[in-house]
């Protein structure tokens, strides 16, 4: 019971309430500049997007120790494209990485367009219009292990627990949605931010990488309830998603979570970065509507409607269940998702993971299904002892019935660009040089 | 307006899973279970018997024979499905398929029938199916061994008949699983026996109070029966593209409304 009150944050729930009384003032202060907003420091990772607050102005700072989009409140979209890396040698990486470097820093901060001779084809995608507003627009770019593994001159670099993403027992992995050498997350609060990033991105690296694959997705945006407060976004299954997230905005705690530090035995040009698991995972939508109500509570392991622990139904998503008083499962069934994720006890306490995940819906299977799903991402300091061990917890869950993982790939997030003269990558290209 | 909804919809799962009904329905369902169990184990037995003989062409080299052996072979697998990937980790090494592994049909892990079935279609050869051919065996009769001994979980059974509908619905009336023979008809047959013995099994607690649910249900496994009968072929069926379209939109739609239908036969019987 003690120990399980440890991994939450009591005080969300407050924090929420706080950002929506400032909400008035950060709609109107926001600035091309590019400067944070005053709220983001209380607006975390699980939340949902309020509706009607989110501006073009919005912005997120693309400097500091840690690349952007991580720890990050989720806006409204994101996407992950995938690529295959061209470089032959450091030189060519490092051209890469002040490529993307000066794409992010436009795309997020925004300014006009240039104009460019009518002859030619024209410097932007022009889906935004002339001047580019930030829109909330973050990019985090990722290394996968082929880029290591492919390149003698970098296989000595590559971070201890990057590997290419296996297949677990429920996966049926499509090779053309799988893997890549860098992986680049797009979040903004429009979807036409997200397509413009990645056009641009596509055109500004197109003789340095090639696209793999991607997905899009979104968090649905929520009106907050009479009371002012915020709740979780609800997935594809129509639960509440995010519930119990590590609270991204204690700094602390992300850096035990989610960053990796210098006592991780990482190379140490990774000191700042995180590992990325993506995965790409159809739910089965139709078969889950014609699932009894109360299965699919168990199935989960918290209520429908507000997402409150089975064990304490009349409470909230903020609630925590207390398995200690549960030994058997009664309330909560040892095999209910969230149960098998997080045990709540010691043991388990070196498994969170920070979840940013959105929601996907693609078109119809041959089945005439609906290709839905879930746009899984995790954040962990250790890919290991985060998302791996956590999915084999997960392993044969009946939940397993209604979803399968699909694609997607194991990526490392590159350390922050710290200051306007420095790149995305410049501490690995710098020890790629060294060694 | 979210609170009276939560209310509302927890309320009733709560009646479901301990309200008195619930009990007195498991009573009920003692018999159809154990006769359930019969069901599957005569199915088992067949399994067992024709995945021998299956096998042991495999293994002899004989293709066509093998050929003629392959979906009646699956029939019985087929039929108990639900019961079958009660073990997940035998359902996969029988029945899985290509698109389950990443390098697809190139993939060494790609095993059981789907992969012979490869084999013997795509490539008109038993060239390197003989270890798989073994492995088949053995999980088949490892599965008959187990469920042999598994207590049937009464919403596993009761499920079961969505449950079979549901995977029609979801991958098989595209005609991926069989995408080599094309003997996806086979299996239907299998499958929609399979839910049936269900409903049959429960009809009596439920005639009374259900009898236009099952009048409905009735009817879709009537549509069915029909429009396979269009394509019988001796003691089987054509292979799957001579389905015109027409056809295929109407067992869609029967199959829909079964999964829609029979999804609701847990709760009908007091099982949540
Ligand atoms: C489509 C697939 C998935 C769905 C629909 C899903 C849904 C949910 C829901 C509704 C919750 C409860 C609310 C919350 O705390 O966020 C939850 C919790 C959680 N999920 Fe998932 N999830 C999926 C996949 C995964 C995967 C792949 C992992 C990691 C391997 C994972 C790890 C977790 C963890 C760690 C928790 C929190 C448990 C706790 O601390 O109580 N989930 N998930
Ligand atoms: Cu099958």
């Amino acid at each position: 019971m003690q120990s399980s009150k440890d991994l939450t944050r009591p005080r969300r729930g407050l924090d929420r309430r706080r950002l929506l009384s400032g909400l008035g003032a950060t709609a109107l202060g926001g600035s091309l500049a590019g400067v944070a907003r005053a709220d983001t420091a209380h607006h975390t990772v699980a939340d949902a997007p309020i509706a009607n607050v989110a501006s073009q102005l919005d912005s997120v700072p693309y400097l500091g120790r840690h690349q952007a989009g991580v720890v990050d409140a989720r806006p409204a979209n994101g996407m992950v494209a995938s690529f295959d890396v061209l470089a032959r040698d450091a030189d060519e990486l490092e051209a890469l990485f002040r490529t993307l470097t000066e794409r992010i820093a436009f795309l997020t901060v925004g300014g006009p367009v240039p104009a460019l001779d009518p002859k030619l084809p024209p410097a932007d995608s022009g889906l935004l219009g002339p001047v580019i507003r930030p829109d909330n627009l973050t990019i985090t770019v990722s290394l996968g292990s082929s880029l290591f593994d492919d390149r003698p001159w970098l296989a000595s670099l590559r971070p201890k627990h990057l590997q290419r993403m296996m297949r677990f027992p429920n996966d049926a992995l499509d090779a053309d949605i799988c893997h890549g050498d860098l992986s680049v997350q797009i979040c903004a609060n429009t979807q036409d931010t997200t397509i413009h990033a990645l056009r641009d991105i596509i055109k500004a690296s197109s003789r340095q990488m090639i696209l793999k694959w991607k997905q899009e997705g979104n968090v649905p945006v929520i009106t907050p309830g009479p009371d002012g407060r915020a709740e979780s976004a609800r997935n594809f299954l129509g639960f509440r998603d995010g519930s119990a997230n590590p609270d991204s905005s204690d700094v602390a705690e992300m850096d035990r979570v989610v960053w990796v530090g210098p006592e991780d035995g990482e190379p140490a040009w990774a000191v700042g970065g995180s590992y990325q698991a993506v995965r790409i995972i159809r739910n089965f939508v139709e078969r889950w509507d014609r699932t009894p109500f109360g299965e699919q509570e168990r199935i989960m392991g918290r209520t429908k409607m507000t997402g409150a622990p089975l064990d304490r139904r009349e409470g909230s998503e903020f609630d925590v269940p207390d398995y200690v008083s549960d030994p058997e499962g009664k309330a909560t069934p040892m095999d209910a998702h969230i149960r098998l994720a997080n045990a709540r006890d010691e043991a388990s306490k070196a498994h969170i993971i920070l979840r940013r995940p959105f929601n996907y819906s693609n078109g119809v299977t041959q089945s005439g299904q609906l290709d839905q799903g879930l746009l899984f991402i995790c954040y962990q300091a250790n890919l290991e002892r985060g998302f791996i061990t956590v999915q084999r917890k997960l392993n044969g869950e009946p939940l397993e019935e209604y979803i399968k993982p699909v694609g997607g790939g194991f990526f490392y997030t590159l350390p922050g660009i710290r200051d306007a003269s420095d790149y995305v990558g410049s501490s690995l290209i710098a020890a790629a040089r060294g060694a | 307006m979210r609170m009276s909804g939560l209310v509302g919809a927890s309320a009733l799962a709560f009646i479901l899973s301990s309200g008195a009904f619930a009990q007195e329905a498991s009573l009920d369902l003692v018999e159809p279970i154990a006769e359930y169990k019969i069901y599957v184990s005569e199915k088992l037995a067949k399994l067992v018997e024709d995945t021998t003989a299956f096998t042991d062409a495999v293994k002899a080299g004989e293709v066509d024979k093998a050929k003629e052996l392959f979906a009646p072979t699956r029939l019985s697998y087929e039929a108990i499905e639900p019961i079958a990937e009660l073990f997940s980790d035998l359902d996969a090494s029988i029945d899985s398929r290509a698109d389950d592994y990443e390098k697809a049909e190139a993939d060494p892990e790609f095993p059981g029938f789907h992969r012979i079935e490869y084999g013997l279609w795509e490539k008109n050869s038993t060239e390197g199916l003989a270890p798989v051919a073994d492995k088949l065996l053995a999980d088949v009769k490892e599965l008959e061994g187990r469920i042999a001994s598994l207590t049937f979980p009464p919403e596993k059974v009761v499920g079961g008949a969505a449950v079979l509908m549901e995977e029609v619905a979801a991958t098989k009336i595209s005609g991926e699983e069989d995408r080599y023979s094309h003997t996806d008809l086979w299996d239907f047959r299998g499958n929609f026996d399979g839910a049936r013995k269900i409903v049959d099994l429960v009809r009596p607690l439920i005639a009374d109070k259900e009898a236009d649910f099952l009048k409905t249900v009735d009817a879709n496994f009537e549509t069915v029966d029909t429009t396979l009968a269009k394509y019988k072929d001796g003691d089987g069926y054509v292979t799957y593209d001579k389905l015109t379209d027409d056809d295929r939109k109407v067992l869609a739609a029967a199959v829909n409304t079964l999964a829609e239908d029979l999804s609701t036969l847990r709760g009908k019987l007091g099982l949540d």
